[in-house]
């Protein structure tokens, strides 16, 4: 029963990170053609048990991707430099869209355990009813 | 300060849980309130993150999570309401 109980704290833990995510993919896609963005990377860790049994997710702190900036050729830009150039930012639409289906299938994921123990639960309880 | 005086206390405080009275051992009554109080405890839970959700306060994850367990929680008082009145009827059909 506990456990049950557990697993869904566990799949919402999981949702809430997934959300997180697509929340800086979001960021990232907004913000594709700012000059001098750098595409944030979210991490995820194990929340450490302190008193409960641990075991949820958790999203890290933000880093941003070191990558190099690309330079693209603009001379009518007013950040452009003598040679006509001004750094754009270096997020990748297509693997910020990857990264956006690969959190929705999580979710999904995290969502139909979820909705497995609350079925397990009842079920349970049914047997009990009759 | 003395720094014996201190230990003193110290030892006298660690030491007094100990001489403290010892609750009853578990009785039927004793467990059926802790279930009960357990119950509403889920219960105003529930409410309360409906309510920060409401006011935009919580998380809807948080929100489906309380919910869900409140739900269960109900389901689990009903059905156990149920056999009890069941089981009181049985006895009262019980030819005397």
């Amino acid at each position: 029963m506990s456990d049950l109980i557990r697993t869904m704290a566990l799949s919402a833990s999981g949702m809430r990170a997934q959300s997180a995510r697509l929340g800086h993919v979001a960021e990232n896609i907004a913000n594709a053609d700012t000059p001098g963005y750098r595409r944030k990377l979210v991490s995820f860790e194990a929340v450490a048990g302190q008193g409960n049994a641990g075991g949820e997710v958790r999203t890290g702190p933000v880093r941003l991707d070191r990558s190099e900036l690309p330079e693209i050729f603009d001379p009518a830009n007013p950040l452009s430099d003598d040679r006509g150039l001004y750094r754009g930012s270096n997020v990748d639409l297509l693997v910020e869209i990857a990264d956006a289906r690969q959190a929705q299938r999580s979710y999904e994921a995290n969502l139909k355990m979820f909705d497995q123990a609350r079925q397990m639960t009842s079920s349970l309880f049914e047997l009990l009813r009759r | 300060m003395d720094i014996r005086a201190k230990l003193a206390e110290q030892t006298y405080l660690s030491a007094r849980p100990a001489t403290e009275a010892t609750a009853k051992p578990d009785g039927p009554a004793q467990v059926f309130g802790e279930v009960a109080q357990q119950f509403a405890a889920t219960l105003q839970e529930g409410e309360a993150t409906a309510r920060a959700a409401m006011a935009g306060g919580a998380d809807p994850h948080a929100l489906v999570e309380a919910l869900a367990q409140t739900e269960l929680a109900v389901q689990t008082a009903v059905t156990l309401r149920d056999k009890v009145v069941e089981a009181y009827q049985e006895i009262l059909r019980m030819p005397v």
